[in-house]
C-alpha cells in the first residue's frame, strides 16, 4: 500500500518543532491561517525554505450553509434576540400574514401562544379568595378562569407570600422578563380567560350509532347519553360548575338576572360549605378508627386493620405491612421504581 | 439510563428541529418546510420520515422502545358547552327535522348568539367565531402523553433552555414535587402536582452566561468614608484627618504622624466638653468621657513608641471617634438629630426634583430587584439569554409562578375545535404519518 499523502498544510509545517505542530488547526479564515503562516515564522531560519510563507491550498472559508446561517443572524435574526418590552409574542410563526397573533411554530397554525394570567390578575384572584372570602366556584365564573387554575394561583401564591415573609431570594428579573415575552392577560370583563366549562369528550361518545326512535318522541341529550352507553352521563350533569347551570335556567324562567345572582352566590357558597363540611367527617370518622395512647415520650396509634384485606395471594394494594413468605419485588431488575404519585 | 449521542445534535446540512433555545436551532426550525417530494415515496417511506423528523423533536431523549410504551392511541379532547344553550335547549332540537337537525335553525341560533356575544368565553371575539365549526385537530396530539414527563414540563414551564437541561435538573436534584425530592425524570406528574425548581438552576438556565473569569473587570476598591463620621462635626474631623492622609498611600512613619495627631485632637475635643459644659452633664457621662480621654491617651501611647506594630491603630481611632460622637449628644438629642437628618436626606436626595426622585427611585428598586452580584453562576444583573423570546410561550394546561419557579400541572393537555395543546412545530400531516407509524396498523 503506497503511503498516505499528507495535506499540504502538515507539509508546509514540516520542518518546524512538535509544539508548533500541535498549536496549529486547521482554520475556517483566511485571517486565522495568515495568523498560521505567522507560526511558521517563528521556526528557526535555517530550516526553512521560502514555501513557508505561503501555501498552495485555498484558504479554507465558511461553509455556504454556515454563511447563510450567519447572514440570517445579522439580518431577519436578529429580531428574534433580544425582548422588546410591550411587545410579546416574538415568534417565528408570527407573521404580519396570518391573524392570530401567538401563532409560535410557522407551520403548525393548530398551537397558539395563549395569554397567561398576568401579575395583577393572580393578585386580583387571590385577593377575591384570601381577602374577600368569596367561592371559588364563583371567582372562576366571574373572571372565566378555570377552577383549577384558581385553585393552582392560590396554592402558588401562598408559597410566594411565604417566601416574601421569610426574606427568600426570588428570581424577580426573570419573572419580569418572561412576563413581558408571553401575552398575558389582567383579567379585564371584557377579556375572558379560558372556557371554564369543558365537558371531557367520552370515547364512547365518538362513535356512530343508528338508533331509530319514532319521530313523534322528543330525543333528548339524556336519551342520546343513554344510546352511547348505560354509564354516559348527559352533559348537563357534567358540567364543572353546575350552579352556572341553574343560573342559566333561571334566566331562562324569567327570574330577574340580580336575584339569579344571588341564587348563583348562594349556591356556589353553600356547595363549598358542603365540600368542607364533608372532609370535616371524613376526618373526625379516621379518627374515631385510631386509638391514641400518649406515654410520655411516644404518641401510640392503634387501627383495626383486617387481615383479609391482603387477598388470597397476599399481595393487595390496600394490605397493611409484610406478610410472612411474601417477598418484595420492588427490588427486582426491570420493574419500574418511579413513584407514580406524590402526596 | 445511557442517552443518544449528541453529533450534529443542531447541524445545519441535516437539520432537524429540536427542544432547546438554541441559535442554530432557531435557524433550522424558521427553515423547516413541507418537503413535496416525500409524496412521490412509499407510505412506508414517508411514515419512517415522518416518525423520525417528529421524533427528533419530541423526547429525543427517551428511548424509543420507552415511547414505545408510552404512545396511546386514544387522543384526548374537550368541548366547551355553553351553558346558555344548555338551558335554552334540552337537545331535541338536533333531532327534529328530519332526524339530523333543522341545519338552517341552528347556524341562525350560533350565528344570533354570536352577534349577541353571550358566548365567547374561549378568549376569542365572539364576532371572529367561524359559523360553521372547524375541525379538532386531534393527530396535533400524537405526542401529548409525552408532555406529561416531568423533565418536559419543566422545560415547557420556561425553567430550563432544553428538555436535556430540564432532565438534568432532576437527576441533579434541584426538583420538588408537591415539596418531595424527584430525582426522577420519567416522573408522570397527575393533574394537580406542583413541581418547583431551584431558583439559581433556572435564572442560570434561562440567563446570560457569565463572562469567563480572567475577562471580569476587577472592581474598583471605593474609598467610602463611614457615615457617622459624615455627621460629626469635631470628633468627624479627627476621622477625616485619618482617612484623607490615608495610611495605605504614605509610608509608616507619616501615618504615624497622622494617627498621633488624631488621637490628639479626640483627647482635645473630648476634654473641651467636659469643661465647657462642666454643670450640664451627668455623672454617668463624665465618667464615660474621662474614660474616652484615657483610652486615648493610651492609644496615643501605643502609637507613639516606635517599635510597637500600627495595625489595627486606624480602628482604633475609629472607634474612639465614634464614641466620642454618641457621648456628645444625650439620648434625646441624638434621636432627634437622627430623624432630623433623615428628614433632610429624604427632602432632596442630591438636590433632585420630585420628577427626578421618582426615577432615582425607581432606579434603586431596579437595581435591588435585579443586582450585580459576582457570586451567582449567570451574568449579572439577570438578563434573559439571547433568542429566547422565539421560544417563551407557556401551555395552558400549566400554570406558572415565575417568581417561585414553581407551577402546577392541571390537567392533561387536551385538542379543541381548531386548536391542540400539545406544542408540536410540525403541521397535521406530519404528525398524523407518525402517529400511523406507532399505530402499528396502517
Amino acid at each position: 500500500m503506497p503511503p498516505r499523502i499528507r495535506s499540504s498544510q502538515a507539509l508546509l509545517l514540516n520542518g518546524c518543532s512538535s509544539p508548533l505542530l500541535s498549536s496549529f488547526t486547521p482554520s475556517h479564515t483566511v485571517a486565522a491561517a495568515a495568523g498560521a503562516a505567522q507560526t511558521t515564522r517563528q521556526c528557526p531560519p535555517s530550516q526553512h525554505t521560502q514555501t513557508s510563507y505561503f501555501s498552495t491550498t485555498a484558504p479554507l472559508e465558511l461553509t455556504r450553509l454556515r454563511r447563510d446561517f450567519e447572514t440570517w443572524l445579522r439580518t431577519q435574526g436578529k429580531r428574534y434576540r433580544d425582548p422588546t418590552p410591550g411587545e410579546p409574542c416574538r415568534y417565528l410563526g408570527n407573521t404580519k400574514q396570518f391573524s392570530p397573533k401567538g401563532k409560535v411554530f410557522p407551520l403548525n397554525p393548530e398551537f397558539i401562544s395563549q395569554p397567561v394570567l398576568s401579575e395583577s390578575a393572580r393578585e386580583k384572584i387571590w385577593r377575591s379568595v384570601m381577602v374577600d372570602a368569596q367561592p371559588l366556584k364563583a371567582v372562576s365564573a366571574k373572571y372565566s378562569v378555570d377552577m383549577r387554575r384558581v385553585a393552582a394561583v392560590l396554592r402558588l401564591k401562598a408559597i410566594e407570600k411565604q417566601w416574601e415573609q421569610e426574606g427568600k431570594q426570588m428570581a424577580l428579573p426573570y419573572a419580569k422578563s418572561v412576563l413581558e415575552m408571553v401575552p398575558v392577560n389582567h383579567l379585564t370583563p371584557e377579556r375572558p380567560h379560558e372556557p371554564i366549562n369543558d365537558i371531557h369528550v367520552h370515547g364512547y361518545t365518538m362513535q356512530q350509532i343508528f338508533l331509530p326512535t319514532s319521530e313523534s318522541r322528543e330525543f333528548t341529550r339524556a336519551d342520546a347519553a343513554k344510546a352511547f352507553g348505560e354509564h354516559i352521563l348527559p352533559v348537563d350533569q357534567k358540567m364543572r360548575i353546575p350552579e352556572l347551570l341553574a343560573f342559566e335556567k333561571d334566566l331562562v324562567k324569567g327570574e330577574e338576572r340580580r336575584t339569579a345572582e344571588e341564587n348563583f352566590y348562594e349556591a356556589t357558597t353553600k356547595s363549598e360549605r358542603d365540600i368542607a363540611d364533608r372532609e370535616l367527617i371524613k376526618s373526625q370518622l379516621e379518627e374515631k378508627r385510631k386509638l391514641r395512647v400518649d406515654t410520655d415520650r411516644f404518641e401510640f396509634r392503634f387501627e383495626q386493620i383486617s387481615v383479609d384485606k391482603a387477598g388470597r395471594k397476599g399481595r393487595s394494594r390496600s394490605a397493611v405491612g409484610w406478610r410472612y413468605g411474601v417477598p418484595y419485588n420492588d427490588r427486582r431488575r426491570g420493574v419500574v421504581k418511579i413513584p407514580t404519585s406524590v402526596e | 439510563m445511557k442517552l443518544r449521542r449528541l453529533s450534529r445534535f443542531h447541524g445545519l446540512k441535516r437539520p432537524r428541529v429540536r427542544q432547546t433555545w438554541n441559535k442554530f436551532n432557531l435557524y433550522n426550525l424558521y427553515r423547516l418546510r413541507e418537503p413535496s417530494y416525500i409524496f412521490h415515496k412509499t407510505f412506508f417511506q414517508q411514515k419512517w420520515w415522518a416518525k423520525a423528523a417528529t421524533r427528533a423533536y419530541h423526547g429525543e431523549h427517551i428511548k424509543e422502545r420507552k415511547w414505545e410504551l408510552m404512545f396511546n392511541r386514544r387522543l384526548l379532547s374537550a368541548v366547551d358547552m355553553d351553558p346558555a344553550y344548555l338551558a335554552a335547549n334540552d337537545g331535541s332540537e338536533l333531532a327534529s327535522g328530519r332526524g339530523s337537525g333543522l341545519h338552517q335553525r341552528v347556524a341562525e341560533l350560533r350565528m344570533a348568539e354570536d352577534g349577541e356575544g353571550t358566548t365567547g368565553r374561549d378568549g376569542t371575539k365572539p364576532a371572529r367565531r367561524p359559523a360553521a365549526p372547524c375541525a379538532t385537530p386531534y393527530m396535533q396530539m400524537t405526542y401529548a402523553p409525552l408532555e406529561r414527563r416531568l423533565d418536559q414540563a419543566i422545560f415547557r414551564a420556561l425553567f430550563a433552555s432544553s428538555a436535556r437541561q430540564a432532565r438534568q435538573f432532576c437527576v441533579h436534584g434541584a426538583v420538588k414535587v408537591n415539596g418531595v425530592k424527584m430525582k426522577y425524570p420519567g416522573y408522570l406528574l397527575n393533574p394537580g402536582d406542583m413541581f418547583q425548581v431551584d431558583v439559581d438552576r433556572v435564572m442560570t438556565a434561562t440567563g446570560r452566561r457569565k463572562p469567563p473569569a480572567n475577562k471580569t473587570a476587577t472592581p474598583k476598591k471605593e474609598n467610602t468614608p463611614k457615615p457617622a463620621a459624615e455627621a460629626a462635626d469635631g470628633a468627624a474631623e479627627s476621622q477625616e484627618a485619618v482617612k484623607d492622609e490615608a495610611f495605605e498611600e504614605l509610608d509608616e512613619a507619616a501615618a504615624r504622624e497622622a494617627a498621633l495627631k488624631a488621637l490628639e485632637r479626640i483627647k482635645e475635643h473630648a476634654k473641651l466638653i467636659i469643661t465647657s459644659t462642666r454643670d450640664d452633664l451627668s455623672a454617668k457621662r463624665k465618667r464615660a468621657f474621662r474614660a474616652l480621654i484615657r483610652d486615648a491617651r493610651s492609644a496615643h501611647w501605643h502609637v507613639r513608641k516606635s517599635d510597637s506594630p500600627l495595625e489595627g491603630t486606624d480602628n482604633t481611632i475609629e472607634d474612639l471617634a465614634a464614641m466620642l460622637l454618641q457621648l456628645e449628644l444625650s439620648p434625646a438629642e441624638a434621636k432627634a438629630k437622627e430623624k432630623a437628618e433623615k428628614e433632610a436626606s429624604e427632602a432632596d436626595v442630591f438636590g433632585l426634583s420630585q420628577d427626578e426622585r421618582k426615577i432615582f427611585e425607581q432606579l434603586v428598586q431596579a437595581d435591588k430587584e435585579n443586582p450585580i452580584d459576582p457570586s451567582k453562576p449567570y451574568a449579572t444583573p439577570w438578563k434573559p439569554r439571547p433568542y429566547m423570546p422565539a421560544f417563551a410561550f407557556i401551555p395552558r394546561y400549566l400554570e406558572v409562578n415565575q417568581k417561585i419557579c414553581s407551577a402546577v400541572y392541571l390537567r392533561h393537555p387536551v385538542a379543541r375545535q381548531g386548536l391542540a395543546e400539545v406544542p408540536t412545530p410540525f403541521p397535521f400531516w406530519m404528525n398524523q404519518l407518525a402517529f400511523n407509524w406507532y399505530l402499528r396498523r396502517g
